[in-house]
């Protein structure tokens, strides 16, 4: 891509004249030449001055940010464009004021060209193996594998230094935390701005310029993957450089400003008395190279991989310096990017090279070899590959083979290729050089396998399956909440349902606990539903909750719940049904409905009158239990107001909430198929009077398990309250269906049995038949 | 009795003038004409008037009720013409039908159903694992070990030292390996966490990971498979690009594009222009991995992928901001 796509439009503008802005105090009007017309433009830049060569965003530009500039009246003055800073063109950080372009540039010309900012960027995205390839050297040589050619590097091969009469010393502790530590010497630097082309590689690259040496260290570093550190040699105490642990106790301060406490595991680079440097991450600030520097100490080093990552996360720093340590820099690479600096510090800032320096290395092991098998690439790969087309792929990308017998081949890796340590890596160097895509496709000859289904997993299809039918949407809501659910719910101090898993890390405070009830996920989309003008909301989750065990992993059973609210019927014409809305008998129909759907027949009842504890946020007496096998297996009713108002729901809501574990360890009814009825049935009505307090269902229970063996069902099907029905006493209305299955029933038989159900209710109910 | 013909007559013929509906034929028909009708109920009586009368009523009702049925018959003809004309608008059946309320799964779901059935059709088994996960499944079993670079591309949410929320449905293959021996073909479906939030990341998201372990398997097994999966999920002819990467417990490792299912491949801004998008991770699984669950990897070689499910959902539907899969807005769920 361009590496500068938003200065289309954006021009070289010189201002001619500069005057006050009639109703702004702090904008001025500049009259601006580009070259073939002038232009009037409004700035408020306190650097906007006649004779300025600047850059002048025309209408139509597209600044960094998606902004468009248009002509606009601003204060009442014309504007025809904007007068930029660097910053705003999103070439440097620099945003004192508009940018100051040198005199000569051409008015009018594009900004890109008249800065040679015309370029095509290249982003390659990293894998954290290759860290070779966070260099420009490593990204060619790849190159150079596909198209069959060598890199030439910048500098012929360094010089061999001596350590003979040094004004300087390094003493390096340890040469597993720093294996190579190279240093030299560079004296009368002076240190200023880069040229233009040093600058504007780094600005490329998203680099602040900041001074030639330093800018020198980035620029070597980008081209060699090698990360330098340039120290202002007159701030190191004893001319000296000790590679050493931090001490208990000390301190340092990096050139970001920020102030860190050491501790004996951080590398650091010292001088005689203190740290000047975190190892292979960033410089101190006390050893900053600054305008007056003259002398500078140049390191060049390697250091342990793990060491900088622990020491990178302590601190929580990352740097262009740590991404490389961390992932392995070439120990090889150490002189040669110490060459190529200096040589670049001598021809730009006119430094003279101290003859000699330090190359300490002795903690450099050279790769070993490792044997590769041609069968073994081939049948990995499922390609017929010869022995000759694997050590060309490898050889491309420098790395070195020597053929050992008819197919095999002992390599041995490139220092710069840190990742390089088994057959399987050669391998998948092989594939990649050949090409995944021109490696053969196949399907594998595998044994046929037949694997248990996961009950569990059916049973939730199931569920989500019958519920869809029943006409609610399937909700996914975060495993994680906030902890204030729970007194939301209103839930006991002891509640189980308290014990939460906390996050050490939440991205948020609420988002810190993983939940141990679904409601309240469901409660916040009914919220955000009813807030969107969705008032008819049906939704239901299956998800896991989990409750902590200890130090271990908790316990994580899946749940289902749901929530009703608004019309019973959403979504269907109004014309037809009405507006009704749910009530409690709508969520105890869809747990009936649910349970039903899984044949779990008798074995799992709604039952009312359970009192349960857990169910603070329940209204009292809209509560249902759902119990199998003598335990509660969950509840469906309607929230209380409370609970309403504190979730901000203004309407009323109705829930099912099932421990779905439990159902899981419930067998569904076999399904066997019965025979078809051959008679008509007979359908009997009565209507009790019977007192109020009598439970309708009970009712129902008592004939259903009176032992008569012609009733096949009974059906309560009006309940009535008020005129000519003495207070205190209700009206129950009951359709009594009787078939005999080996002949048509008759009135007579009929009737003997009605009766003896109308007494039989009579008297267990204290009631009283109806008359009609 | 020639009275009450005559009365009949005249009754009948002017109700039947008086008909405009076909509805109103019927009860007409069954009233005078039909077997238990009043000109039956006449004739039943023919046998009372005197012997010499009998024939000239009977013809005179037989004329009558001719003369009735052909009239009947004329006006049922017309009536039936003016239906076919034109209905008498008496029902609006532009009205709207009356609905039964249905839901839908969530679209995560039904991406995750058809991901994982796709799967399940070539023989996959389904396993699925806690959220909750020890750190040496998620990492280390993984060839992840502590301070890898690696680690840093998943932000991990912690709970304590070593337990964490899987940052990746991966750890299932450490722990099915650990437990069972070859050949093996699973595929772990479930939530996973990275604490990220923006446009296109939510700090929980769903992942297929899935693996096949064997001997003899090879990297042009995985393409075989995974172009299988691809084939099914998009369409027969999505073009299909194995590009190398890097992952801990992979290797070869390789990413895998399609074709941008946006613009067809001429670049977009879904695809940043280049025509392809990334669908899914994959590689032959590290010798490391298997050494850790006791496998020879001399012996046994396999593969291993993973899908993000949001991923493949949003290119289906053209969804642009992931945060919508778990807001539960029915504006959104009421679309798959």
């Amino acid at each position: 891509m361009p590496c500068y796509p938003d200065l289309i439009g954006v021009v070289v503008a010189r201002i001619e004249s500069v005057q006050p802005h009639p109703n702004a105090d702090k904008l001025v009007l500049c009259d601006v030449n580009v070259g073939q017309e002038r232009k009037r433009v409004v700035c408020g830049a306190p650097n906007a001055r006649a004779g300025l060569v600047t850059a002048l965003a025309l209408p139509g530009a597209v600044l960094p940010g998606g902004f468009t500039i248009k002509p606009a009246k601003i204060r009442g003055e014309e504007s025809c464009g904007m007068l930029c800073s660097a910053k705003e063109l999103g070439i440097t950080e620099d945003q004192v004021g508009i940018m100051e372009l040198a005199a000569d540039l051409q008015p009018g010309q594009p900004l890109s060209q008249a800065l040679g900012l015309v370029d095509t960027m290249i982003e390659v995205d990293l894998t954290p193996n290759r860290p070779d390839c966070a260099s420009v050297l490593g990204i060619a040589r790849e190159v150079g594998g596909v198209v069959g050619k060598r890199i030439r590097p910048p500098v012929a091969a360094p010089p061999v230094l001596s350590g003979e009469n040094l004004p300087f010393s390094v003493e390096v502790e340890s040469s597993a935390d720093c294996p190579r530590y190279a240093a030299r010497l560079i004296k009368n630097a002076k240190i200023g701005p880069s040229p233009w082309w040093l600058q504007q590689r780094l600005l490329a690259v998203g680099m602040r310029p900041i001074s030639n040496i330093v800018d020198i260290t980035n620029f070597v570093m980008l081209e060699y993957g090698q990360p330098l550190h340039a120290f202002d040699f007159n701030k190191l105490a004893g001319g000296k450089i000790v590679v050493r642990r931090a001490k208990p106790g000390e301190k340092l301060a990096t050139l970001d400003g920020v102030a860190h406490q050491l501790d004996s595991e951080m590398l650091m680079i010292c001088d005689a008395e203190r740290p000047v440097a975190v190892a292979g991450i960033m410089g101190g600030a006390n050893s900053e190279v600054d305008a007056e520097t003259r002398d500078i100490l140049l390191e060049s080093a390697c250091f342990s991989a793990i060491g900088i990552r622990r020491t990178a996360g302590k601190l929580n720093m990352s740097t262009e310096a740590s991404y490389r340590f961390e992932r392995g820099v070439d120990p090889q690479g150490v002189p040669k990017a110490m060459e190529r600096a200096v040589q670049l510090m001598v021809a730009l800032a006119g430094g003279e090279i101290v003859a000699g320096g330090i190359d300490y290395r002795e903690g450099v092991v050279a790769p070993a070899p490792i044997t590769l098998r041609g069968k073994r690439t081939r049948t990995l790969l499922g390609m017929d590959l010869t022995l000759e087309q694997i050590a060309t792929a490898l050889t491309g990308i420098e790395i070195e083979v020597e053929k050992i017998d008819d197919d095999t081949l002992r390599v041995t890796p490139p220092s710069f290729r840190v990742d390089l340590e088994r057959e399987i890596d050669l391998i998948e160097e092989v594939a990649r050089i050949v090409g995944y895509n021109l490696l053969p496709t196949t399907l594998p000859m595998v044994p046929m396998i037949f694997s248990e289904p996961d009950a569990l997993r059916e049973l939730r299809k199931k569920v989500a399956q019958t519920l869809t039918a029943l006409g609610f949407y399937e909700a996914i809501n975060y495993s994680f909440v906030t902890p204030q659910h729970c007194d939301l719910l209103g839930l006991a101090a002891d509640d189980a349902r308290r014990q939460t898993v906390h996050l050490l890390n939440p991205l948020a405070e609420d988002q810190s606990v993983l939940r141990t009830t679904l409601l309240p996920g469901l409660l916040e989309n009914l919220r955000r539903n009813l807030n969107h003008q969705s008032h008819d909301v049906r939704l239901f989750e299956v998800g896991k909750v989990f409750h902590p065990q200890g130090n271990s992993q908790p316990e994580e059973p899946f749940r289902l719940a749901a929530v009703i609210s608004g019309r019973r019927t959403p979504g269907a014409p109004v014309l037809h049904v009405g507006e009704t809305p749910a009530d409690i008998f709508d969520v105890k129909g869809v747990v009936t409905q649910l349970l039903d759907s899984l044949r779990f027949g008798a074995a799992i009842t709604c039952q009312a009158g359970v009192v349960g504890q857990e169910l603070p946020f329940a209204e009292p007496g809209s509560v249902l239990a759902v119990i199998g096998a003598e335990k509660i297996l969950g509840w469906c009713g309607a929230f209380d107001q409370k609970t309403l108002k504190a979730f901000g729901i203004k309407q009323q809501a109705f829930f099912v909430d099932l421990d779905l574990a439990a159902l899981g360890g419930f067998t569904p009814q076999a399904t066997s198929c019965a025979v078809l009825p051959k008679f008509p049935f007979v359908k009997w009505d009565m209507a009790l009077i019977v007192p109020e307090g009598v439970a309708a269902g009970e009712m129902l229970s008592v004939i259903h398990g009176c032992g008569e063996k012609f009733i096949e069902r009974a059906e309560i099907f009006d309940v009535f309250q008020g005129k000519n029905i003495e207070a205190g006493k209700k009206s129950v209305a009951i359709s009594i269906t009787y078939r005999a299955l080996d002949r048509t029933l008759d009135d007579e038989t009929v009737g003997k049995i009605h009766q003896k159900i109308i007494e039989m209710m009579i008297s267990r109910f204290n009631g009283q038949l109806r008359e009609a | 009795m020639q009275e009450e013909l005559l009365r009949l007559k005249t009754a009948a013929g002017e109700e039947l003038a008086a008909i405009s509906q076909s509805d109103e034929l019927e009860p007409f028909r069954v009233k005078y004409l039909g077997r238990k009708g009043e000109f039956t109920l006449v004739l039943r009586h023919l046998g009372q008037a005197p012997p010499e009368e009998r024939p000239r009523l009977g013809q005179l009702a037989n004329e009558i009720k001719q003369e009735l049925e052909s009239a009947f018959a004329e006006l049922e003809a017309r009536l039936a013409e003016v239906g076919v004309g034109s209905v008498q608008p008496t029902l609006d059946l532009t009205l709207p039908g009356r609905t039964i309320p249905f839901g839908k799964l969530h679209p995560v779901t039904q991406v995750m159903d058809a991901v994982c059935s796709i799967f399940e059709g070539l023989g996959f088994a389904v396993a699925e694992g806690p959220d909750v996960e020890v750190d040496f499944y998620n990492f280390e079993a993984l060839n992840i070990p502590p301070h890898h670079p690696a680690r840093a591309m998943h932000d991990t949410f912690y709970i304590s030292d070593s337990l964490l929320l899987r940052t990746h449905t991966s750890p299932m293959q450490a722990r099915i390996m650990e437990k069972e021996q070859p050949p093996l073909r699973m595929i772990a479906p479930g939530k996973v966490y990275r604490c990220d939030s923006d446009i296109t990341h939510t700090p929980m998201f769903h992942q297929v990971e899935g693996f096949l372990v064997d001997r003899h398997i090879s990297f042009a097994d995985l393409k075989g498979v995974l172009s299988v999966f691809i084939t099914r999920m998009f369409a027969e002819n999505t073009p299909i690009r194995f590009r190398p990467s890097f992952f801990p417990f992979t290797e070869p490792s390789a990413e895998v594009d399609i074709g941008c299912v946006i613009c067809g491949g001429k670049g977009c801004r879904v695809c940043k222009h280049t025509g392809w998008l990334e669908i899914l991770g994959a590689g032959m699984i590290d010798p490391e991995v298997f050494k850790k669950v006791g496998y020879d990897p001399e012996e046994y070689s396999g593969f291993a992928f993973g899908l993000g499910i949001e991923r493949i959902a949003m290119l289906k539907y053209g969804i642009t901001d992931i945060r919508l899969f778990y807001e539960n807005d029915l504006r959104f769920l009421s679309q798959f």
